[in-house]
């Protein structure tokens, strides 16, 4: 009974452990500054002709940024020090023929995917936590990816994406060694 | 295994429901609908290890042979059939049915009628947009014929002129140098974006319909101004105008419309998907529980079967205290109520024939212990006349082994030849009644009594016979002493006068007579006397054989007893030889009365060897084991004339003699003691073969201990 189950655990893990690497995490920094931790990145992509066909009949698309921040300890795990992400959304306009990039209630419209990509993935002074949550001289690991957000997805697409990988739109974790005070920084 | 079935049952029902209402067009759980998906497959797994563990341990009963599971199996087939075949046929149905009506839903026309309409909205919204893009035009081609300084005061005139809703002139990089509103009060006129201002730029126009969240659309329309003077910096005209309420709501809801038809057709593969996975797993489910359900039914139905064959293989074994508990009030109940009733039934008929059998048997034995306890010998004989059973006394009296003659008639014994003349004469005789005979066989005399078995028994004759040698030798006995005391009364009592009056004669005539006279009176009268006194000594004698008394019997050594004796017969000058055992262990007897026994014996050797010219006696003492713990011989013999062989056979009975002035009495007063002992006696005559003669006489005493 145990196998049974570990068996179709790891029929479930196995797509979202062997994401594509298609989201191109080309730039990665983050920095203490006065009013907290600032994060800025870079992510290059593109959707799959399967993404695009969804996003041109209407679907939006989820896309997150996430964030991590540890505190390596040898005697035990880790300490998660903060953690965040940003939601941004993605929709195609067919009346207007522009594209939709919404984070929160600010949105901007764009005539070109090309653009609306760009901009979604351009992530610019993300406080993602206050100053006095790192403690100075220590050191500490970033952690920062991008995916699409398939839970986000109308339910049969959902289905389709646990075992279509045209489905599946994620950056690997991206990890930047950190000491509090200093900038920390990754790029290709 | 019933509550895991139970548990997972209606975990898996639960999640069905789940997966149902999420596969259902609604937002619940959407987002966690591959979690559910993966829950209902594990509980379908489950359920099939489930499955898979009670065939495997079916199968193993199978191997095992254990009664029922045959049945069981048989029953678990059935019950699955019936499961399976429905929810097979009802799977297909649905399945076929889903694809066919999930296709039905999409139409080409449908396709194009929203498409037209989206167009048609669209083709609208441009109309609206080149409008713009044309009083732009002419207004920045107005406003590039004044100087820039007026562009500001001229905007607001030519926004009134062109009527629309926001006119903004911007500086190239984007900076605000006028605007012009219909309202006068809207603080700030919608700014465009950097790539608007861009595209202005470089292509000399930009018009866009920009979709306003939740208010609607808006039309904006990016010129250039063109400027007389090249010094001057190049300026922006932007013209907004919203779309109206009515046509943007229109156009939204046609969007939406055309957005959820796209996305319903983009994504129908994988709505059937969904619904044939969730169909499936709802089959699964269903097909799991119902199989491991119908195992427990069948485990149910076979087990109060396995329990009656139990029960039968217990009653086979003779085990009749089993009961199968009754489990319900079905046929099943009754027959097994039935089956106990049997057993218990069964139990007592068993344990009835079983009483009864002991009783036969207790009965048997009784009987069977009564006939060898029996002093009186037993034959039984069937219809054929052939021995079928005999007991123990039977062998003693007849002393002779008779268990080889079972199954012989009694024409065939070559042990027993007078009896078994005497039987086959008398059953010739007499077939039916009784008869009685009396037959002398050596040294005993037995009497027979015949009688024929009804034949409603099967028939058959038994003989009784008894030993009746002692109880002659008693009755003879007892008469001889009756005439002893008689003789001694009626003899005695003239003798005394006889005595007195030859007595008195003598001494009457003594001196009357002559000396020749008188002396003939003298002997005749002393002969009298004489003769009168051997006669009393001889009525005595009698007297004293009738009188003897009864003996005291004690443990006695009879080795001591005999030299006790001899001593009187040392100076006697005959020769005696001792021969005694030592260690011999006591006698029950009388001491007064075996001293007289010897001390006639050895008194009848004595007058046996009055003559003789080397007289002997030998006299020995020895133990005969025997089965009872042996007794104790003694025997006493000589080398004198022996006994006549005609009085061999009367040689204890009174008044039989050899001897000139013998009474009779001496063997006859032995033997009466000895027989009031308990003992044996017997006389031969030593072989002359051998180069003996003379008579030994042998005694045997029982055991102090044995009595």
């Amino acid at each position: 009974m145990l196998h049974r189950l570990l068996l179709v655990l790891a029929l479930i893990a196995v797509p979202a452990g062997a994401i594509a690497d298609v989201i191109d995490a080309r730039h990665f920094e983050i920095a203490q500054e006065e009013d907290g931790l600032k994060v800025s990145a870079d992510f290059g992509f593109d959707l799959s002709p399967r993404l695009d066909e969804a996003l041109h009949h209407g679907v939006p698309l989820y896309f997150v940024v996430e964030f991590e921040l540890v505190r390596p300890r040898w005697y035990w795990f880790d300490e998660k020090t903060a953690s965040d992400k940003l939601v941004l959304r993605l929709l195609y306009h067919t009346l207007s023929r522009q594209y939709r990039v919404s984070r929160g209630a600010f949105y901007q419209n764009f005539a070109s995917l090309g653009e609306a990509l760009r901009t979604m993935g351009t992530v610019r002074d993300w406080t993602v936590a206050e100053r006095d949550r790192v403690k100075s001289d220590e050191g500490y690991v970033a952690s920062l990816r991008m995916r699409l957000d398939t839970t986000q997805l109308p339910k049969p697409f959902q289905v389709t994406a646990l075992t279509n990988r045209e489905w599946t739109l994620a950056s690997d974790w991206v990890r930047v060694v950190f000491t509090a005070g200093r900038t920390g920084s990754a790029s290709k | 295994m019933t509550y895991a079935l139970i548990a997972s049952a209606a975990l898996g029902g639960i999640l069905l429901f789940l997966l149902a209402a999420a596969s259902a067009n609604t937002p619940l759980f959407s987002e966690h609908y591959p979690l559910l998906l993966a829950l209902n497959a594990l509980i379908a797994a489950a359920l099939l290890g489930l499955v898979i563990y009670q065939l495997v341990v079916l199968a193993r009963q199978r191997r095992a042979k254990v009664f029922g599971s045959l049945l069981t199996f048989r029953l678990l087939v059935m019950f699955a059939i019936i499961a399976v075949l429905p929810g097979a046929l009802v799977y297909t149905v649905s399945v076929q049915f889903l694809a066919k009506s999930i296709e039905s839903w999409f139409d080409v026309r449908v396709d194009k009628a929203l498409e037209g309409g989206l167009s048609l909205g669209r083709a609208a919204l441009e109309a609206m947009l080149s409008d713009l893009t044309r009083k732009a035009r002419s207004m920045a081609l107005d406003l590039s014929d004044m100087p820039s300084a007026q562009h500001t005061m001229a905007l607001s005139r030519l926004r009134e002129q062109v009527g629309v809703e926001d006119a903004l002139l911007l500086t190239a990089g984007g900076k605000v140098l006028g605007g012009a509103s219909r309202e006068a009060v809207k603080l700030l006129p919608s700014m465009p974006s950097a790539a608007a201002l861009r595209q202005a730029r470089q292509s000399r126009v930009y018009s866009a319909i920009e979709p306003q969240g939740d208010r609607g659309l808006l039309l904006r329309v990016i010129v250039p101004v063109d400027s007389l003077s090249f010094a001057e910096e190049a300026r922006l005209l932007q013209l907004t105008q919203p779309v109206p309420q009515a046509l943007a709501e229109q156009g939204e809801s046609v969007q939406s419309v055309y957005h959820a038809y796209k996305e319903l057709s983009l994504s129908r593969q994988s709505l059937r998907n969904i619904y044939i996975l969730t169909l499936t797993l709802t089959l699964l489910l269903a097909l799991f529980s119902a199989i491991a359900l119908a195992f427990l039914l069948s485990r149910r139905l076979s087990r109060p079967l396995a329990v009656l064959a139990e029960g039968t293989q217990a009653v086979a074994r003779g085990d009749f205290s089993r009961r199968a508990p009754i489990m319900s009030r079905d046929e099943l109940g009754i027959l097994t109520q039935s089956f106990n009733s049997m057993t218990e039934q069964l139990d007592e008929a068993r344990s009835a024939a079983e009483a009864n059998r002991a009783q036969l048997e207790t009965a048997k034995a009784y009987l069977e212990s009564l006939l060898a306890n029996l002093s009186a010998g037993v034959l039984v004989f069937d219809s054929g006349l052939v021995l079928r059973t005999i007991n123990r006394a039977a062998e003693n009296i007849l002393q002779r082994d008779l268990v080889s003659l079972i199954g012989t008639p009694p024409d065939r014994w070559q042990k027993l030849p007078k009896v078994a003349a005497t039987l086959m004469q008398q059953f010739a005789m007499q077939t039916e009644g009784a008869w009685q005979h009396q037959i002398e066989l050596p040294e005993r005399v037995i009497v027979l009594r015949g009688s024929a078995l009804p034949a409603a028994s099967g028939g058959g004759y038994v003989v009784v016979f008894d030993d009746i040698t002692q109880l002659i030798a008693a009755q003879r006995a007892t008469a001889w002493a009756e005439v002893a005391r008689r003789l001694a009364h009626e003899i005695k009592n003239p003798l005394t006068p006889i005595q007195l009056s030859a007595e008195r004669l003598h001494a009457k005539l003594a001196g009357k007579l002559s000396a020749e006279d008188g002396q003939a009176l003298e002997r005749a009268t002393d002969t009298i006397v004489a003769q009168v006194t051997a006669m009393k000594n001889m009525v005595d004698d009698f007297r004293e054989y009738a009188r003897t008394p009864a003996p005291v019997l004690e443990p006695l050594d009879i080795n001591g007893l005999v030299t006790d004796v001899l001593a009187l017969y040392e100076q006697s000058g005959v020769q005696v030889r001792l021969r005694l055992q030592s260690g011999l262990p006591p006698v029950r007897g009388d001491r007064n009365q075996l001293r007289q026994v010897i001390h006639n014996l050895l008194q009848n050797s004595q007058d046996a060897l009055a003559g003789s010219g080397d007289p002997r006696i030998d006299i020995a003492t020895s133990f005969v084991p025997e089965a009872a713990g042996g007794r104790v011989m003694l025997r006493i013999s000589d080398n004198g004339c022996g006994f006549p062989e005609a009085i061999m056979q009367g040689a204890f009975e009174p008044y039989v003699t050899t001897k000139p002035k013998g009474t009779g009495l001496g063997l006859a007063i032995v033997k009466k003691i000895i027989d009031e002992h308990h003992g044996s006696i017997s006389i031969v005559n030593r072989p002359e073969e051998k180069g003996e003669q003379g008579a030994a006489v042998s005694i045997s005493l029982p055991l102090a201990k044995a009595a």
